[in-house]
C-alpha cells in the first residue's frame, strides 16, 4: 500500500494557465511501465492526476515536466502529493466528486471510468490499480445511492432542466428557446443540450453570434425580430442578453400566452437587468424564475449537499480501511501464514467430520498434515522466490483467502 | 368481516405508496403494487359477496354505491400503479378509499329481497354509468390534489425531493382532461337512463325534484370546467381547482339527497 503514490494538479493547487498545459494521457506513460509498474492518470478541466505504483516520484515528475513543457521545479509546486492510504482516500473522493469544485458534481465518474479504458488498452495499470480502480466504482456508487450527495442540481442550468422536467416530463420533444448568445446563455445552452434537450433555438440582437452558437451545439439561429414567433412555439426559455430594459413584457406575454391557447411556459431569466418583466410570471400557466430566485435555490442545494458531505466521507474511509486490509493482504509471507492457516482449518474439519479411535486419529491426522505440507510447501516456495503482486492475488483467489481471511481466522 | 379486510389491506397498500412517495425503491413499489392487486382481488369478491341471493348488480343503496364507486376508482389507480411517472399516485388515493370504506362500513349489507323496479333495462344502466362517472370524477379529484401540491412545489422552486416522486404536471393535466371527460359522457349517459327509467315506471318527477336539481346541479360544474378547457384551454391549476369543487360538490349533493330521498332507487320510486 505505502507503494502507492498519487500526484494531483487540481483547481486548488494550480492556476488554469498550468492546468491546461499539464494534460496527459495513460498512454503517456507506457514507457515508465516496463517492469511491474503501474500508472493511472486522469485529466479533466478541473484536474489531472497521475496514481501510479513502483515509479519513483522524482522520475514521474521529470517525465511530466518533459510531456508539459512545463519546468520541473514549477510543477513541483503545483502539485499535491498523496502517499499510501490518503492517495487512495484522495482517489476515492475524486471519483465520488466529494474533490469537486461543485461538491457531489456526477460527471467526474464517467470521466475517471473513461481514463481507467485507456489504462487498460494502454497496458499501464495492473493488480494493484485495477482493484484500487474497481474499488473506486463501488465507493463512488455507494456514495451515490447512499447519500443525497447528488439529488439537487446546484447549477442555475441545471435547476432550470429539472424545473422544466418536472412541468413537461421529457425536454428532450420539445423546442427550447435560448435568447442571447453570450457566456451564461451558452452555458445554459450547453447543459440543457447535455441533458437531451433536442431542439435548440437561439435568438440574439448580433445575428452572426446566434448562429455561432447554433452551429456549436446544432441548434438553429433565428433573429431578433422572430422573437414573439418563437415565444409561441417553445415551452422553455432561457434568457440572458444584456439588454437594458426587458425584452419580454407582460402584454407580449399576455398575448403569447392568448395564442399559445395558455399551455404552459416556464422561462428562466438569468439576465442581470432582467429581461423579462416580473408581471409576466403572473400569467397563467407561466413559470417564471429569474436569478435571484434560482441562486436562492441553488445556494439551498449547495448546503444541503454540504451537509451530506458527512455521510460520504464515512463512507469513503470504510471502503479506504477496506482497501487497506485488501492491500494488507498482498504480502508473500501474509500469504504463506494464511495457507497454513487454511491447511489446519481443514485438518481440523476433517478430523472432526471422521470420528476415528484416538491411536487412530494422531496417525491419520499427521499423515494428512505431512501430505498437505508437502504440497502447500510448493506453492510457498514460488511465491517466496516470485513475490509479484499478480502471483500473490492469484494465490488468494485460488484458495479463496480474501483479505478479510486473517481477521476471521484470528476470530 | 371482508370489508374490514378490504380496508386493511387498501391502508397497507397505502403505506407502502407512502413509503414509496419518500424513499424510492423498486422493491418498495413492487411490493405495493402485489398489496394492491390483491386488495382489489379481496374487494372484488366482498361487491359479490353483496349481490345477494337474486345476484343483482350490488348497487341497490347508496352506501353500495360508495363500495362500487371506490372499487372502480381502485381499478382506474391499479393501471397507474403500473406506470413508473404515475405509481404514487396510489399515496394519495388508497388512504381515501380507506376513509370511505370505513364511513359506510357499518351500514354496508348484501342485497336483500328483490324490488320489481330493479328488473327493469334503465335501472343497471343507470346506476351502472353514474356510478362510473363519479368513479372518473374521484379519481380526477385525487389527481387534482396532486398537481396543486406538485404545481406549489414548482412554483416555489425549491424541489424538494418529495417533488421527485411526483408525476409531471403535464402528464397529470392529461389524466385530468381524460377522466373528466370520459367521467362527464358516463354521468351524463347515467342521467339519461335515469330520467328513462323514472319514465317507464311513470314517477311522478316532483318527487325527486330535489334530486334532479342536484344532479343538474353536478353536471353544470363538470359540463363548465370541460367548456372552459376545450373552448379557451383551461387546463392545470384551474382546471384541478373546478374539479376538487366540482367533487366536494357532488359529495354534498350526494350525502344531502340521499338523506332526503331515503331509497329513492329502490321502494321510493314504487310508492
Amino acid at each position: 500500500m505505502n507503494r502507492l503514490g498519487c500526484l494531483s494538479i487540481n483547481h486548488r493547487s494550480a492556476p488554469v494557465e498550468i492546468r491546461e498545459k499539464v494534460v496527459l494521457s495513460p498512454q503517456d506513460f507506457r514507457s515508465l511501465c516496463s517492469r511491474g509498474e503501474e500508472v493511472y492518470a486522469l485529466t479533466t478541466c478541473n484536474r489531472t492526476e497521475v496514481y501510479w505504483i513502483g515509479i519513483d516520484e522524482h522520475a514521474l515528475l521529470k517525465h511530466m515536466a518533459s510531456l508539459s513543457g512545463v519546468s520541473g521545479e514549477s510543477l513541483r509546486g503545483y502539485c499535491e502529493i498523496y502517499q499510501g492510504q490518503e492517495a487512495i482516500r484522495h482517489l476515492f473522493m475524486v471519483a465520488s466528486g466529494l474533490d469537486s469544485l461543485i461538491i457531489g458534481e456526477n460527471q467526474i465518474l464517467g470521466q475517471v471510468k473513461d481514463a481507467y479504458r485507456q489504462a487498460l488498452a494502454a497496458g499501464t495499470t495492473s493488480t494493484f490499480l485495477n482493484k484500487a480502480l474497481h474499488r473506486t466504482f463501488r465507493t463512488a456508487k455507494r456514495v451515490r445511492t447512499e447519500t443525497s450527495i447528488g439529488r439537487y442540481p446546484v447549477s442555475v442550468a441545471s435547476q432550470a432542466v429539472e424545473l422544466a422536467c418536472h412541468i413537461f416530463g421529457d425536454i428532450s420533444a420539445g423546442p427550447v428557446l435560448i435568447i442571447g448568445a453570450g457566456d451564461m446563455a451558452g452555458i445554459a445552452a450547453r447543459r440543457l443540450k447535455d441533458r437531451g434537450a433536442g431542439d435548440l433555438c437561439i435568438i440574439n440582437r448580433t445575428f452572426s453570434a446566434a448562429c455561432d452558437l447554433a452551429a456549436e451545439l446544432g441548434g438553429k439561429p433565428r433573429s431578433f425580430s422572430a422573437l414573439k414567433q418563437e415565444l409561441l412555439r417553445c415551452a422553455i426559455v432561457i434568457t440572458s442578453t444584456g439588454s437594458p430594459t426587458p425584452i419580454i413584457t407582460r402584454a407580449m406575454m399576455d398575448d403569447v400566452m392568448k395564442q399559445r391557447r395558455n399551455e404552459p411556459m416556464i422561462i428562466i431569466d438569468i439576465a442581470v437587468p432582467r429581461d423579462v418583466e416580473p408581471e409576466a410570471g403572473k400569467c397563467y400557466n407561466c413559470y417564471l424564475y429569474d436569478i435571484d430566485a434560482l441562486k436562492t435555490i441553488v445556494d439551498k442545494h449547495i448546503s444541503f449537499r454540504q451537509e451530506e458531505t458527512d455521510k460520504a466521507l464515512a463512507i469513503v474511509s470504510a471502503e479506504v480501511e477496506r482497501f487497506a486490509r485488501w492491500a494488507g493482504s498482498l504480502d508473500a509471507q501474509a500469504t504463506i501464514r494464511d495457507l497454513f492457516f487454511l491447511m489446519d482449518e481443514y485438518i481440523a474439519s476433517e478430523m472432526g467430520a471422521n470420528s476415528l479411535e484416538p491411536g487412530h486419529a494422531a496417525i491419520v491426522e499427521q499423515k494428512l498434515r505431512s501430505s498437505l505440507k508437502r504440497y502447500l510447501h510448493r506453492v510457498a516456495s514460488y511465491l517466496k522466490e516470485h513475490p509479484t503482486l499478480t502471483n500473490i492475488e492469484q494465490t488468494r483467489r485460488i484458495f479463496q483467502l480474501d483479505e478479510d481471511y486473517q481477521d476471521r481466522h484470528k476470530g | 368481516m371482508i370489508l374490514w379486510a378490504v380496508i386493511l389491506f387498501y391502508a397497507l397498500t397505502g403505506l407502502f405508496f407512502i413509503t414509496y412517495l419518500f424513499w424510492r425503491k423498486r422493491p418498495v413499489v413492487l411490493f405495493a403494487r402485489g398489496l394492491f392487486l390483491a386488495s382489489i382481488a379481496v374487494h372484488i369478491l366482498l361487491t359479490l359477496s353483496l349481490a345477494g341471493p337474486a345476484h343483482r348488480i350490488p348497487l341497490a343503496s347508496p352506501v353500495q354505491a360508495v363500495n362500487m364507486m371506490v372499487l372502480l376508482a381502485s381499478l382506474v389507480f391499479i393501471f397507474f400503479a403500473f406506470r413508473r411517472q404515475t405509481a404514487v399516485l396510489g399515496a394519495f388515493f388508497l388512504p381515501v378509499a380507506g376513509v370511505a370504506l370505513g364511513m359506510i362500513a357499518p351500514r354496508l349489507q348484501a342485497n336483500g329481497t328483490t324490488l320489481p323496479v330493479m328488473f327493469q333495462t334503465w335501472y343497471p344502466l343507470h346506476t351502472v354509468s353514474v356510478v362510473a362517472g363519479e368513479a372518473l370524477f374521484a379519481v380526477a379529484f385525487v389527481v387534482s390534489v396532486v398537481y396543486l401540491i406538485h404545481e406549489g412545489i414548482i412554483r416555489k422552486g425549491r424541489l424538494h425531493w418529495t417533488a421527485a416522486s411526483l408525476p409531471p404536471l403535464r402528464l397529470l393535466d392529461r389524466i385530468l382532461s381524460a377522466c373528466l371527460g370520459t367521467g362527464f359522457v358516463a354521468i351524463t349517459a347515467g342521467m339519461l337512463f335515469g330520467a328513462l327509467w323514472a319514465s317507464s315506471l311513470g314517477v311522478d318527477l316532483s318527487q325527486i325534484l330535489m334530486k334532479i336539481w342536484a344532479g343538474a346541479a353536478m353536471w353544470l360544474v363538470f359540463a363548465f370546467s370541460l367548456h372552459q378547457r376545450f373552448a379557451i384551454r383551461w387546463s392545470g391549476r384551474r382546471t384541478a381547482l373546478i374539479t376538487i369543487a366540482g367533487f366536494l360538490i357532488m359529495i354534498i349533493l350526494f350525502v344531502g339527497v340521499n338523506m332526503a330521498y331515503p331509497g329513492a332507487h329502490g321502494a321510493g320510486l314504487t310508492r
